[in-house]
């Protein structure tokens, strides 16, 4: 008690003593973020602003040389059918992918919340997947889904279902790929979901179930109203992810069979490492840096960076 | 009269009971569904090339086959070259991230200045950067820095896509600390620095276990700026090796591959086990406060 109103006698002078002068504080936050801000300025900004030069620009491989275009690329780029596929696939596997991760990871939220024993473990299992080098994640469903030896074939036939093409036809590659990548990232949108789940307080559901509401309406009216911001959260994180895609295209079908699967990510990688027209692929790129910055956008709106409790 | 009452408590029990049977079952099926295509790889990589191409694979294996298998990779594929490279990259670039996010996550949550919140929503947008948007400028960069096929080469850009996943998250960290703490120690004539140094970074610890672990993942598994990059087998992490042995045109053995993917991943598994407590704090801290 005693310490209490000590405490509340020095509190003011303590205070006045921190309030340091605005030149102090300005070297105390350079002096703590020049460092991390000169960094990402040289290896994040200037890359990014040398990308949009670039993409007003074309290279001449012979004479490695730029030579200014204006818009021309991205003329050529918004007139061309092959670069609509592509924004129509990574548009399929971003809303198509991520609509099943995040119906799924939901329902397994929902699954664990029920208290089982050995689920610890299988959660433990879960993290697994998204952890994997996507590369090998590639490699590794490319030997699950041989047509000839793989195991997933297999499964199928005993299943009913013959000769299923999961890589090798343009209809449905696509959809293999939106599977594997579902195999590994629904966990992620699992996670989350599940952690506000653990963290909501339980008198809401015990007042629900006290007033009769079955399990389905309190799913349906109290639990996943408020999941709905972590659920939200979520599936703009992973849209972005998706969005951006490279790795496991690369991986499991490198953009083919004809193209059936090439994203906006390996579109600008092959233009740009394979063809050696970087302006182009620097111009694909930087639609995609305006989609991912309009994302990005949206995810700061539902998740606040910075709480304003203190001023 | 007795038995009514012993009819209904069977009942629900029953009901109960295959409820939770089903339960079970699920758990069992999710657990499968995850673990299933690692079980796969695995029996492939004991394989000899024609084994392979059984279908059920048997699960009879040969240590002849499996030695062999290994021994290839290992010996012959240099495998272990390309582990000490992707510990260095990794270990080196989570470093110096660390020491760059760190101070300016503290900044970020306790010195309020014009535009802080601008500041570094700004830097955590790089996050979400499209690596291909980055990926050839840099590839000039570094070769204008004459930084190809070395380790500094996948350090230096590494470290800036590391850095916001860093100020991220030890920003969350930061801001569970009252800021009661840095003002006494500030009233007892710590400096802004001294009291990051010397009272918080013992405080944010597991803060920093969190960001490590997710600075060794990206890292470990990073792909794309690394393929050009690198352009000798001396200096390939692992995802760049195993791609190189994706990508060439002949026949791909897939016994080997399988060992290549088996060796790849089984450092991310022991990884995960020691640090899964870290791994599910650090993907909830943005969503759940």
């Amino acid at each position: 008690m005693t310490a209490t109103a000590e405490d509340a006698r020095f509190e003011p002078r303590g205070r006045a003593f921190l309030r340091a002068t605005p030149t102090q504080r300005r070297g105390e936050a350079l002096l703590l973020l020049g460092p991390c801000a000169l960094y990402l300025i040289a290896f994040s900004v200037y890359p990014l602003v040398v990308s949009l030069i670039r993409s007003f620009q074309d290279y001449d491989s012979r004479a490695d040389s730029w030579r200014w275009v204006g818009v021309r690329n991205y003329s050529e780029l918004f007139g061309s059918r092959e670069f609509w596929h592509t924004v129509e696939h990574t548009a399929y596997f971003t809303f198509g992918g991520v609509a099943i991760q995040v119906l799924l990871g939901t329902a397994l939220a929902l699954f664990f919340n029920q208290q089982l024993r050995g689920a610890s473990i299988v959660r433990v299992i879960l993290i697994l997947p998204m952890l994997l080098t996507p590369i090998v994640v590639g490699l590794m469903w490319r030997m699950l889904l041989n047509p000839d030896w793989g195991i997933l074939n297999w499964l199928a036939e005993r299943a009913g279902f013959h000769d299923v093409q999961w890589l090798s036809s343009p209809s449905t590659a696509l959809r293999t790929l939106i599977f594997v990548d579902c195999w590994q990232w629904t966990p992620f949108v699992f996670i989350i979901v599940y952690a506000r789940l653990q963290a909501l307080p339980q008198d809401v559901f015990e007042a629900a179930a006290v007033d009769g509401a079955s399990w389905f309406e309190r799913t349906r009216f109290v639990t996943l109203p408020l999941l709905m911001p972590a659920i939200v959260f979520a599936a703009v994180f992973r849209g972005i992810d998706a969005f951006r895609t490279f790795d496991l295209v690369y991986g499991l079908t490198n953009g083919g069979p004809v193209q059936s699967t090439s994203t906006l990510s390996f579109e600008a990688f092959q233009n740009g490492f394979e063809y050696f027209r970087y302006g182009y692929a620097s111009a694909i790129s930087y639609v995609m840096v305006i989609v991912a910055a309009v994302g990005v956008t949206l995810l700061f709106r539902v998740v606040r960076v910075r709480r304003l409790d203190h001023a | 009269m007795t038995t009514a009452p012993v009819v209904v408590r069977a009942e629900r029990p029953l009901r109960h009971r295959i409820g939770r049977a089903v339960s079970y079952l699920v758990l069992v099926l999710i657990a499968v569904v995850a673990l299933a295509p690692f079980v796969f790889l695995l029996i492939i990589s004991f394989k000899s090339r024609l084994d392979v191409l059984t279908v059920p694979p048997s699960l009879h294996f040969h240590w002849g086959d499996i030695s062999a298998n290994y021994s290839t990779v290992i010996h012959e594929k240099k495998f272990p070259t390309f582990v000490v490279n992707s510990i260095v990259v990794t270990g080196g670039s989570t470093l110096i991230a660390l020491v760059l996010g760190v101070p300016a996550a503290y900044a970020f949550s306790r010195l309020r200045f014009r535009g802080s919140d601008a500041w570094a929503s700004t830097i955590l947008s790089f996050r979400f950067m499209p690596p291909v948007a980055v990926a050839i400028p840099i590839y000039l960069l570094i070769r204008h820095l004459g930084f190809l096929n070395s380790y500094p080469g996948l350090i230096l850009p590494y470290v800036a896509f590391t850095l916001p996943l860093v100020v991220w998250i030890m920003i969350g960290f930061f801001d569970e600390i009252p800021h009661e703490i840095d003002d006494a120690a500030l009233v007892d004539g710590c400096s802004r620095s001294g009291v990051l140094f010397r009272v918080m970074l013992p405080l944010v610890r597991p803060g920093i276990f969190v960001a490590a672990t997710f600075g060794v993942i990206f890292i470990w598994n990073e792909f794309l700026v690394g393929l050009y990059i690198i352009n000798s087998q001396e200096r390939e992490t692992i995802p760049i090796a195993a791609s190189a042995l994706l990508t060439v045109e002949s026949p791909i053995d897939w016994n080997q591959a399988a060992v290549v993917g088996i060796l790849t991943l089984l450092p991310v598994l022991l990884f995960a086990a020691v640090a899964q407590r870290y791994i599910v704090r650090g993907i909830t801290s943005g969503a759940v406060r």
